[in-house]
């Protein structure tokens, strides 16, 4: 039974993250901020730390692919994106303490980084021609700090999630 | 080099960039229809979404209408003001909508490019990926007679296009898009109409760019635009916003006004998909578009 709150739990995400855009109204602090959530992949991150790593790698290749196939309709993006940062989560983990705080702030730099890489991406195929200081000022930082809240308010609850998770696992 | 290609690492990000490649230069295409699988996953979703999204919504609706409770005094009193006009007006249209078929009826033309067939639709879900997707994604597809191209609006204005259908649901790109290839074709109210095409976004003062205006053309202030009706399957005279300023082009040969849009490209939960009354056959669009042209 344990086994589908997992599936269950990221697809809830899945949708919330565009129920969360479409309820929220968009100038909460000011106008011109975007505030992108990316409460699906912080919890696949946190999958890959206290779960496994191979169950992180195939959740962010599926919800990758869902992900492109359902709000962006270019794919390949976010299938190449979501799957490289959980991979490159887990390669900081390897080398440092696994501390929920320090786990909470990789979270962040690695969301950090799959923004800045879906941007280099979209810039390459011309989606956008921004430059990069006003991304970072209308939707990166802002996306930072909405991320940071949700880290903050759900990391314990994940972690505990995920724990159970992965016991189930070694016991089958 | 046998070690190199023993490298089970590199080889696999080697060959998931090059399905990546692949993939993006695939879903890049002009495509006029997406792929088997991916309408049915959109269609899944949107059936999921569509049931998560209404309790979500009267739930936050329910809040919102406590908020709205606090001002409704001020409200009330401005909308007074407004009803006086109305009365007017509504007789003026009245008499004009008559004037106007009766004229009709004598030159014998029967349909016209500014007659449409409005769908109600209903949001449920938009792109989290904002700024660089703009999308949302209505309640009502192919099954329901939407078409790829028909314009989108809410009561206030224009808000985008149709950029894809599934059976049950359909994409909306919105005019805050950044994508460059998102454009449609517009036409300044006043003596003289005047066309251009609607064609980027100032994603920080939330304005409309106007572009490729006649370079002599003199343009007030607060003159309306609206869609010029011409190429493709959209609708005449449906209100896109205002003349905010208008500045030259970076060569000088044409002018760019910005565009207060009408409608709000945030809060939207209710939409209607146009279906323009008239059909033209291919020839004639043709020529229409031509005739554009040399305007």
């Amino acid at each position: 039974m344990k086994r589908f709150w997992v599936p269950l739990l990221l697809t809830f995400l899945f949708v919330f993250e565009s129920l969360f855009v479409q309820l929220v109204p968009g100038d909460l602090f000011k106008e011109g901020y975007v505030f992108v959530p990316r409460f699906l992949i912080i919890s696949i991150f946190f999958l890959t730390m206290y779960g496994s790593v191979k169950h992180g790698l195939i959740y962010g290749f599926i919800f990758g692919l869902l992900y492109d196939m359902v709000y962006t309709e270019i794919i390949g993006i976010y299938l190449f994106m979501f799957p490289l940062s959980a991979y490159i989560f887990s390669g900081f983990m390897r080398i440092l303490q696994t501390n929920i705080l320090v786990v909470s702030f990789v979270s962040i730099i690695c969301v950090a980084l799959l923004e800045a890489g879906v941007y280099q991406m979209n810039l390459l195929i011309h989606i956008t021609d921004m430059d990069f200081s006003s991304f970072s000022k209308i939707r990166l930082i802002p996306t930072l700090i909405l991320n940071l809240v949700f880290i903050i308010l759900s990391a314990y609850p994940l972690k505990r999630l995920f724990e159970k998770f992965s016991d189930s696992l070694r016991n089958d | 080099m046998p070690q190199f290609f023993l490298n089970k690492r590199l080889i696999i990000l080697l060959v998931s960039i090059i399905i990546l490649v692949a993939l993006i230069g695939f879903s890049l295409r002009d495509r006029d229809q997406l792929t088997l699988p991916e309408q049915f996953i959109k269609d899944t979703t949107g059936w999921v979404q569509s049931m998560v999204s209404r309790p979500a919504h009267y739930f936050a609706g329910f809040f919102e209408n406590l908020k709205d409770l606090q001002n409704t005094y001020d409200e009330n009193k401005e909308l007074k003001k407004h009803l006086d006009d109305m009365a007017r007006l509504e007789a003026k249209v009245y008499s004009l909508e008559k004037e106007n078929t009766e004229l009709k009826e004598i030159l014998d033309k029967k349909d016209s490019l500014r007659d449409y067939d409005p769908l109600q639709a209903t949001v449920i879900a938009r792109s989290p990926d904002r700024l660089w997707h703009e999308m949302i994604i209505i309640n009502k597809g192919k099954s329901h007679g939407v078409q790829k191209n028909m314009a989108v609006m809410t009561s206030r204005g224009l808000i985008g296009k149709v950029k894809s259908t599934t059976p049950f649901t359909s994409t909306v790109q919105l005019l805050s898009a950044l994508d460059p290839t998102n454009r449609i074709s517009a036409a300044l109210q006043g003596d003289k109409k005047l066309y251009g095409t609607i064609e980027g976004y100032d994603k920080e003062n939330e304005w409309l760019l106007l572009k490729g205006l006649p370079v002599d053309a003199k343009i007030k202030k607060d003159q309306n635009v609206v869609t010029s009706g011409m190429g493709g399957v959209f609708p005449g005279d449906v209100p896109i916003g205002k003349v905010l300023k208008v500045v030259p082009d970076e060569f000088g040969l044409n002018q760019t006004a910005y565009i207060k849009p009408s409608a709000d490209f945030y809060n939207i939960e209710h939409v209607m998909v146009l279906k323009r009354g008239m059909e033209i056959p291919k020839e004639i669009e043709n020529d229409e578009v031509e005739e554009e042209e040399d305007l």
